[in-house]
């Protein structure tokens, strides 16, 4: 029954926490001080939620919980299932060190710009998004989480980042817009917005009187959406610009928490929502009568050209988080072919490993991108650069930077004990299982232009004759010791793999059983006769 | 009635679209603010319009209960959310606009140039 309530608590978190730094922004220490705590405690309810519903012995696995006692369909839902609480898990263990980390890396003057309110209005858009059970909703967080990333892009206010934000803005007014469409032609087919129910409808379409048809092509727009949010090939524009224009701690949130968003959206939409629809249409180039089927080939050439793209782009990049931002168009398409081969998989055991491989990767790539963005931002304070034109000798001069960033890039590389070699392992196995020859090919390619980006990095940056910011600069303990503990978590991840795999297990088979998701939010069917 | 506002609905997606593209920025925003309330009108559009009755209305028809007279309350609520965050979103674009405006010193979205 605490469980149950426990659902709302890590909105409730961030909402609080925003509106009181909000509140007392006058008074600098109290605000800092709310911030941080509001942080801790976001983690503390997200572990709270995880063990009550997912993890504990007598755990119930899924919970839905009904605003203002309206049931579903027709009231308002948030659902934490193994899958949501897999995201809020990844999600806090990104946003709590770099809240940390943002007051020790921002300029005092700039903290007062209403920086906390920002960054928990952000995590707020995050977590609702993948709490809500509601297509509508998904919308509204959509847009809560992009308000509050325009300013944060904006934030330093120059012309680089004013630039950012406009393209940044102009391409999610348009998403939105498409959204909308999506979301106003599914209620018109389905007759529903509640995610469930609408499995419901469209498993059993004769019953309903429900059209498919319509379905997959408006699957296609909202597919087009998140993969915009995710920032997969050809939707990537936005990604270098705004990585690097944002204030680095809330570039690790963008980067670990809100890109993951439109990963999920588009696992739970087509594994959970979707899947169980049967098309009556035959699909040009797929096989299958489902709208996976279509998503699959899609998917898969996206992430190939993410890989190629994201590859390309880092080596080329002129900065350390210029490469970091290239870096993760790159492994979002690594996530993307593990997906493409999960909607394409014959059976379920294949499909749950396939997805399996997907979550992993997304832990390990929240994990080390944020850290390595925390490692720029470090960079960045202790030298005032992080251009690589300007570095040089880092690793004579802050050894434990460097340590951590060395992390960082193996785990990227994919060398084992680091949560990098888990995710990586998984992901070709499952291409190689699928028999995703493409996907393979291009995950070989993506891994030697990953170790020529991550050396070329090193080499320049850290080897090398000492230049004169690196020689001139002094650093903070603080944030060295925030990257320590995230560079821990990355070997963490590695070495004790059994739970982390169990938890992704829990998550992917949450993910693929639809039934057992429409149970938890329609326990007595929903209101269809 | 349907025709006229499939017409009207296809006139507002071109002309925003052909706004989007345009190289003076304030174009460009003004493109995405008739895109916009092009998906509100398009959202109000799905709740049906055909005479009042309840088969006309999604969330009635499939789930069953007669009842005469009625327009979808559902659409109305959804596209009061959706003006809200779109008006939000089209302020903020504009003066976004005038601050590239003082940053740049130009509004020529080819002179702006894109990431370097």
């Amino acid at each position: 029954m605490v469980a149950d309530h426990l659902v709302i608590a890590p909105l409730l978190v961030p909402l609080v926490t925003a509106t009181v730094a909000l509140l007392t922004r006058r008074w600098p220490a109290v605000r800092t001080g709310t911030a941080l705590f509001g942080g801790v405690v976001y983690a503390a309810t997200v572990a709270a939620v995880v063990w009550s519903v997912v993890l504990a012995p007598d755990a119930p696995g899924a919970v839905a919980y009904q605003l203002g006692g309206h049931a579903a369909p027709f009231g308002i839902t948030l659902v934490v299932d193994a899958l949501s609480a897999f995201m809020l898990v990844l999600t806090a263990a990104i946003a709590v060190p770099a809240l940390v980390f943002s007051q020790r890396y921002l300029r005092r003057e700039d903290q007062d710009v209403f920086y906390y309110p920002l960054y928990h209005f952000l995590l707020l858009g995050i977590t609702g998004s993948f709490l809500t059970g509601d297509l509508f909703n998904l919308f509204v967080w959509f847009e809560v989480m992009l308000m509050a990333s325009y300013v944060l892009i904006s934030f330093y206010g120059g012309p680089k980042h004013t630039r950012a934000t406009l393209w940044f803005l102009v391409l999610n007014i348009v998403g939105s817009a498409v959204m909308l469409v999506a979301i106003g032609g599914l209620y018109a087919t389905t007759g529903t917005l509640n995610m469930a129910d609408m499995a419901q409808q469209l498993a059993d379409p004769a019953a309903s009187g429900v059209p498919v048809a319509p379905v997959v092509g408006l699957s296609g727009l909202l597919f087009a959406v998140f993969a915009l949010k995710a920032g997969l090939v050809p939707f990537h524009f936005w990604v270098p610009s705004a990585y690097t224009a944002a204030p680095m701690p809330a570039t690790a949130l963008l980067a670990g928490g809100s890109k993951k968003v439109g990963v999920y959206a588009i696992v739970r939409l087509y594994f959970t929502v979707f899947s169980e629809a049967t098309v009556p249409v035959s699909l040009p180039g797929a096989s299958g009568d489902s709208p996976l089927a279509f998503l699959g080939p899609v998917l898969l050439v996206m992430a190939i050209a993410s890989i190629a793209v994201g590859g390309a782009g880092a080596i080329q990049a002129g900065s350390l988080e210029g490469v970091f931002a290239y870096s993760s168009i790159g492994q979002v398409g690594f996530i993307g072919v593990a997906v493409a081969v999960a909607a394409v998989a014959p059976d379920a055991a294949a499909r749950n490993l396939a997805l399996l491989a997907a979550l992993v990767f997304a832990l390990h790539h929240t994990l080390t991108k944020g850290m390595l963005f925390l490692v720029a931002g470090t960079v960045r304070s202790a030298t005032g650069t992080s251009r690589l034109a300007d570095l040089g000798g880092l690793a004579g001069r802050y050894p434990v930077v460097s340590g951590t960033f060395f992390v960082g890039a193996l785990s990227l590389v994919g060398i084992p004990p680091l949560s990098g070699f888990v995710g990586k392992f998984l992901v070709f196995d499952t291409a190689l299982r699928g028999e995703a020859l493409a996907g393979g090919v291009a995950l070989l390619v993506g891994s030697v232009l990953t170790i020529a980006y991550a050396t070329r990095a090193w080499t320049v940056a850290f080897w090398g004759d000492r230049s004169t910011a690196v020689h001139h600069g002094g650093r903070d303990s603080v944030q060295v010791a925030i990257l320590v503990v995230l560079a821990l978590a990355v070997v963490g991840v590695g070495v004790g793999f059994e739970g982390v795999y169990r938890f992704a297990d829990a998550a992917a088979t949450a993910a693929t059983d639809t039934d057992a998701y429409v149970e938890v939010v329609l326990p007595d069917g929903g209101g269809s006769s | 009635m349907t025709v006229v506002l499939a017409a009207l609905l296809g006139s507002l997606f071109a002309f925003g679209t052909f706004l989007l593209l345009r190289r003076d920025l304030v174009a460009v925003i003004w493109g995405t603010a008739i895109v916009s309330q092009g998906a509100n009108l398009y959202l109000l559009t799905m709740g049906g319009f055909v005479e009042a009755s309840f088969d006309a209305v999604p969330v009635l028809a499939t789930h069953g209960g007669e009842a005469p007279q009625t327009t979808d309350p559902v659409v109305q609520a959804l596209v009061l959310t959706a003006i809200v965050i779109s008006f939000g979103m089209t302020a903020f674009a504009l003066v976004m606009t005038y601050r590239v405006y003082e940053e740049h010193n130009t509004l020529d979205v080819f002179e702006l140039g894109g990431d370097r």
